[in-house]
């Protein structure tokens, strides 16, 4: 049993097609949102299958970098997003 | 690669997708925030597998952040001006993405190098980091800052009217 650079871009594939799947079908804005951080980790899976199996030149783990910014910026887009959206609190 | 780390990689990535297809598909903000939560340790595990275990360290920390931000009861829900019809669109349309890029992914034919980088790679990754791309580093940086300042901001504003 081994790991290929395919099989890491179908599970790249299944994540970013689930968070644009999220982000269409929800009708809720601040849900759709969860989709975001799924469309950008499969993003970030595919960079460091790269830097892993086919990174021929270059820096060899500048898709690990590239990971690495996707997941922040992840985080940061969803805190973002959901403080525009709105705070609940009393009214 | 042995198959110890296959069978790491495997089974996370089993896991980081029925979190995802939690994400999308239950509802609950909790259930939600849940979801995320095992979204970011089933994608540790794979980046782990794939010896970038610097990047499975943030990942975790940074979805653990996004599973508190999306369960959090502080925000309420906001409905899409969207028609039903562009939904169903979407969600059609995110049907055929699968479809093209698992096409695309099964049908290409990609360089094969050897990887020489450790299992972990903080030193070459800081490199990176700080000296090769600095400036991409620095501009990341300047984005977490409006991201959450702007948020603040947008917060304070909104208290401020009530």
């Amino acid at each position: 049993m081994t790991i290929s650079l395919v099989a890491v871009f179908f599970v790249a594939a299944g994540l970013i097609a689930a968070g644009a799947f999220a982000a269409a079908w929800r009708r809720d804005v601040t849900a759709a949102l969860a989709g975001v951080p799924l469309m950008f980790a499969g993003a970030g899976v595919a960079f460091a299958g790269v830097a892993r199996f086919a990174a021929a030149g270059g820096p060899q783990l500048f898709g690990q970098e590239f990971a690495v910014v996707l997941a922040i910026a992840a985080t940061a887009l969803v805190a973002l997003g959901l403080g525009i959206a709105g705070r609940e609190g009393p009214r | 690669m042995d198959s110890l780390h296959a069978i790491g990689f495997y089974v996370s990535s089993g896991v980081s997708l029925a979190g995802a297809l939690g994400v999308a598909l239950l509802g609950g903000r909790d259930l939600r925030g849940a979801s995320m939560a095992v979204v970011g340790v089933g994608l540790a595990g794979i980046y782990l597998s794939l010896s970038a275990g610097l990047v499975a360290a943030v990942a975790l920390v940074c979805y653990a952040g996004c599973a508190l931000l999306v369960a959090s009861p502080l925000y309420r829900p906001m409905a899409s001006v969207v028609g039903p019809l562009w939904r169903q669109v979407g969600a059609v349309g995110a049907a055929g993405l699968l479809a093209v890029l698992v096409y695309s992914a099964f049908r290409g034919d990609f360089v094969h190098a050897n990887f020489y980088g450790g299992a972990f790679g903080v030193a070459n990754l800081g490199r990176l980091f700080f000296a090769h791309d600095a400036l991409s580093t620095e501009a990341l940086a300047v984005l977490v800052l409006v991201a959450f300042a702007g948020a603040t901001a947008v917060w304070r504003v909104r208290e401020r009217t009530r």
